[in-house]
């Protein structure tokens, strides 16, 4: 049974390679990255299926005193909500209202987080003496935390929430419509941020993290028939949903410091292995954090119909869980039937196990580059990912 | 053989029932309502001839992947919901009449009306903005089709999130397609024309002490379609290089928007039974209604006229001859 758990998560692996080649879209410059990208990524694939998870890297990593990722770049961030605000003022008073609701600085940031460890990792790694961060990519940062706001928003009105980060939602606010065309108005003024940056290529990779981000939610719509298929595209909805805008962010800051295309890659393939396990964690914390309250006692994704890695890992244990997935939980009952089977079975060890792995392969990337405190926090980044699964 | 016009209008009618009543009938989405313009579609259809018939356009057939093959099933269950979507989507995958592509032809038109020598043709970065300029229209219309529920009721929510979701998809491609242009300025102005649509939804038609309610209307109408029009003549010049046409052919795009939906808010408001909620009630309050039609006739006329005065900056082509006969087609 460990050479089948083996063999999934060997499999949950790969599709990701095999499903980024054959959704190459359009565009031939970006299918010659990809390419590059994937041979490096079918090297790594071999070291993570003989070897005994642990890291890798050749950095020390000292006991205490570590600086956390967060603490490092704050100077970084400071004022990063507020630019945002600002670049959102000019247009009707009730738009600004709403387009600002979501920018207060109470969400955890840990986007821009890891986008600007990148940009200070890659700048030292390519030059010692070179200044921390530029501008341009703190502007990244600002860009990627307002798609993926954008994108909650209309996450929000899609998945009808009631309420994020302990405050009302905005569609319960404003109503659906207006809340739908604030998140245009936000992904609007992203893009033109996006275009006076003056660079091609980061326009090529952001504007791609929104194809991707929209595919995500269309590929959580449909449920696949085939139980042999269901990893694979739990993965590659993860990657579209989740780890795409990551990547591309890191890719997008090591672009603007001219890093080459290798140098890319460790950037986007860190990006996307810490987004992927970045997304498997929360879908653990789903059930471990639910059962650990009183009166609650359903994942919320269970709810709203998904079926997520512990499920699908369960329901290799559990085979009665397939017909509950394909009706995506919608008979009385269903939900807590699959709570209760998942906590049974291994899914959420072999949940844990498929994120340390995706850690463990995000660390390999950046030992790649010139040590320093930025590149420790792209690996603490890591290690702190895993913890929160504690 | 069926006269075109007949046909036309009995189409527009049968597509034009079934609109929710939540979306209010000045946004109605089609050119006009039940009375169809001949001349307009008569001037569309022999400029579509001018640039080869638009093949390369958006129809959903053509952006059509699995995942969107997953909407068709769900918009099964939305018929008969009254879901502006249905209305939408209807026009995109059946749709064979062309006019409700007309942003798009009009940047077509617009390209090829700059070309000062008569062998150059639209480049295909000039049609893939075309297609952009239609792909936003359209993500316009879905996501501005979102309707406020205030009770749960699960057909419309899933209505909304299928709106929500395919105008996603329309503005994620555009946004693909714009970044192959390798033209960042068009990126800023197609950036801001998305924005501009945005805030129009915020603006209210109320007199205010510094506007009347026309300035007002004006001023919403232009964020809303003028924008977008605009900026894609601007940004087709500056794709064709036609750097000493730019501002005209800007001004011109606003000026025939605003002729355009001045055109539409008139046929709608002679069409509309119930006059007293339509938009020129409100812009013209207790005036008898044949001044009211005359007064924005005038309104449109002028728009129009600005708009002719704007193409003599072009060179004499068909195209530029195209353009004008769709603008004076709005005086009708």
């Amino acid at each position: 049974m460990v050479v089948s758990a083996r063999i999934t998560n060997f499999l949950a692996y790969s599709s990701l390679t095999v499903s980024r080649v054959s959704h190459l879209g359009n565009g031939s410059l970006r299918y010659q990255w990809l390419l590059s990208r994937n041979t490096s990524l079918l090297q790594l694939r071999s070291k993570i299926q003989t070897a005994v998870p642990s890291i890798t890297s050749n950095v020390s990593v000292p006991k205490e005193n570590i600086p956390t990722a967060d603490a490092l770049v704050r100077p970084d961030l400071e004022g990063l909500y507020e630019d945002i605000r600002e670049g959102l003022t000019n247009t009707q008073p009730e738009l600004r209202q709403i387009a600002q609701y979501y920018f207060n600085g109470e969400g955890k940031a840990i986007r821009p987080v890891i986008t600007m460890c990148m940009a200070r990792a890659i700048n030292y790694h390519l030059d010692q003496n070179a200044p921390g961060v530029i501008q341009k990519q703190k502007k990244i940062a600002q860009i990627a935390e307002m798609i993926h706001t954008a994108s909650l928003v209309h996450d929000d009105v899609i998945d009808v929430a009631d309420s994020r980060r302990s405050r009302p939602s905005v569609n319960i606010l404003w109503g659906q419509k207006k809340s739908i065309i604030a998140g245009d108005f936000i992904l609007a003024m992203a893009s033109g941020m996006l275009a006076r940056l003056q660079n091609q290529q980061v326009i090529i990779l952001l504007s791609q993290v929104l194809a991707d981000l929209v595919q995500g939610e269309f590929m959580q719509l449909g449920a696949r028939e085939n139980k042999d298929e269901r990893f694979a595209h739990y993965s590659e909805k993860t990657f579209k949903k989740t780890a795409s805008l990551i990547a591309y962010s890191c890719q997008a800051v090591s672009v603007l410091s001219g890093a080459d295309s290798t140098l890319q890659s460790i950037a986007f393939q860190y990006g996307r292995q810490l987004g992927m396990a970045f997304q498997l964690v929360d879908d653990l914390l789903d059930f471990i954090a639910t059962s650990a309250q009183v009166g609650k006692p359903v994942a919320a994704d269970l709810r709203l119909g998904l079926a997520t890695a512990p499920v699908l890992f369960a329901a290799q244990k559990f085979s009665e869980l397939n017909p509950l997935i394909m009706r995506r939980f919608q008979e009385p009952g269903d939900a807590e039937t699959a709570f209760r089977l998942v906590l049974r079975s291994d899914g959420l060890q072999r949940t844990k196990e498929l994120a340390r792995q995706y850690c463990n392969d995000a660390v390999t990337q950046v030992a790649q580059l010139t040590p320093s405190p930025y590149q420790q926090a792209l690996v603490t980044l890591a290690h702190q990912l895993l913890h929160r699964m504690k | 053989m069926v006269p075109r016009s007949c046909l036309i209008r009995w189409k527009t009618r049968h597509l034009g029932s079934s609109i929710h009543p939540a979306v209010s009938f000045s946004r109605s989405l089609f050119a006009s309502s039940q009375v169809y313009q001949t001349s307009w579609v008569q001037a569309v259809s022999n400029a579509e001839k001018v640039v080869g018939f638009p093949t390369s356009f958006l129809s959903l057939r053509s952006v059509a992947n699995d995942e969107i093959s997953n909407i068709a099933v769900y918009l099964k269950k939305l018929i008969g919901t009254g879901h502006p979507l249905i209305t939408t989507a209807k026009n995109l995958v059946y749709s064979n009449d062309k006019t409700h592509q007309t942003r798009g032809l009009l940047v077509l038109l617009m390209s090829k009306a700059a070309k000062r020598e008569s062998g150059q043709d639209i480049l295909p970065e000039q049609r893939t903005l075309a297609e952009i300029t239609e792909l936003v229209h359209t993500a316009h219309l879905i996501h501005t089709g979102v309707i406020n529920l205030n009770t749960p009721n699960a057909n419309l929510e899933m209505g909304n999130k299928m709106a929500v979701l395919c105008g996603d998809f329309f503005l994620a491609h555009s946004c693909v397609q714009l970044a192959t242009l390798q033209n960042l300025k068009v990126v800023e102005l197609i950036a801001q024309a998305i924005s501009d649509y945005s805030t129009a939804e915020f603006i209210d038609i109320i007199a205010s002490e510094n506007d009347s309610a026309l300035d007002r209307w004006s001023q919403q109408m232009t964020l809303r379609y003028g924008s977008l029009i605009a900026h894609a003549c601007q940004s087709t010049l500056i794709l064709g290089n036609n750097v000493e046409l730019i501002e005209s052919g800007k001004s011109f795009g606003l000026e025939i928007a605003l002729a355009w939906q001045a055109n539409i808010e008139i046929q709608s408001f002679k069409s509309n039974a119930n006059r007293a909620d339509h938009v020129l009630s409100k812009l013209f309050p207790e005036t008898p209604f044949v001044d009211v039609v005359a007064n924005f006739q005038a309104v449109r006329d002028r728009h129009v006229n600005a708009a002719l005065k704007l193409l003599t900056a072009f060179p004499q082509n068909d195209a530029s001859l195209a353009l004008g006969n769709i603008a004076r087609a709005l005086k009708c």
